[in-house]
């Protein structure tokens, strides 16, 4: 079988490789800072550039057909997102009704 | 209803015999591989973020790694990828001894990550940290590190495995650009999970 790679040199990923440790050494510095919610999701956004430029370009996926670039997307992150946003916030809960019987507990004595 | 050549086209290539992913079907197998791997991270780092939120506290990362020396490790398994994205190049061109060049040194990379990642290992456990317990108060924070690492761990150690076989049939002149190639996409994915537990475990 025939497959098409418009890579044909390796500069690209050396260009790629300069870009993820620029990007590791924001996000490093970053990391070092208290917390907010909008340095999570710019550590977030960090983490998803990272991700793409490795499946991008070190994978070769932007290089493939669309199909297989829609099964690994769906297959990969949809279902790790979905598995994510349903699982862990239900720690919140875990945490707020355990919370909530010490209070109870503590009222009670 | 007359239907295009369009249409025919997409019809026979999903009746078989074409791929309809252009690849072939030991890379198509590969992929597939990779996206059930990639949700046995997935998993994992899911049941990580239950047990963080469910937790009233959580250990400060900073007091416990040494950041800089986890950059460390992070640099070596994202030069290793360039250097293996490399030898795929260079194998795709039909230039197998720079390719077994390239692999040897993912190979030296993958190495110098299982040596880092032992060395903290071991520093932990000296700490005191244990599976199920740890001096920082919150069991479930190094059963959580010493699973996630440590199946990571395993990924990396296998990687070098299969690259090591890879780098003797080049030697040998024996391996195809597709076989460099699929142990490639292996190790890139190694390195793609690292930057998930980099960011979600180590950072936030």
């Amino acid at each position: 079988m025939s497959e098409t790679h418009p890579v044909s040199g390796y500069r690209i990923y050396w260009i790629v490789w300069f870009i993820l440790l620029l990007v590791t050494l924001g996000m490093m510095l970053l990391g070092t800072t208290a917390l907010t919610t909008a340095l999570i999701l710019v550590l977030l956004a960090g983490m998803l550039l990272k991700a793409s430029l490795i499946g991008g370009y070190f994978m070769h996926l932007r290089f493939e057909r669309a199909s297989l670039i829609v099964i690994v997307a769906v297959g990969i992150l949809a279902t790790a997102g979905i598995l994510f946003f349903l699982i862990a916030p239900d720690g919140l809960r875990v945490l707020n009704s355990s919370q909530s019987a010490d209070l109870h507990v503590g009222g009670g004595r | 209803m007359s239907r295009t050549s369009k249409d025919l086209s997409i019809e026979s290539v999903w009746r078989g015999g074409v791929s309809p992913f252009a690849v072939s079907w030991r890379k198509l197998m590969m992929w597939l591989f990779i996206i059930t791997d990639g949700l046995l991270f997935a998993g994992l780092l899911a049941g990580y973020g239950f047990v963080r939120l469910a937790s009233p506290q959580w250990p400060n990362r900073a007091e416990i790694f040494h950041l800089d020396f986890i950059a460390l490790m992070t640099f070596i398994l994202i030069t290793s990828s360039a250097t293996m994205a490399t030898a795929v190049g260079a194998a795709r061109q039909g230039r197998l001894p720079t390719a077994f060049r390239f692999v040897l040194l993912t190979i030296l990379g993958g190495l110098g990550f299982l040596s880092c990642q032992a060395y903290e290992w071991s520093k932990l456990i000296s700490e005191g940290a244990r599976l199920s317990s740890n001096p920082w108060g919150v069991p479930l924070f190094s059963a959580a590190f010493f699973i996630i690492t440590g199946f990571h761990g395993s990924h990396v150690l296998t990687g070098v495995i299969i690259l090591s076989v890879v780098a003797w049939r080049a030697l040998r002149q024996r391996v195809s650009p597709e076989g460099v190639e699929l142990a490639g996409l292996y190790w890139h994915f190694v390195d793609l999970v690292w930057v998930f537990i980099f960011t979600l475990f180590y950072l936030i």
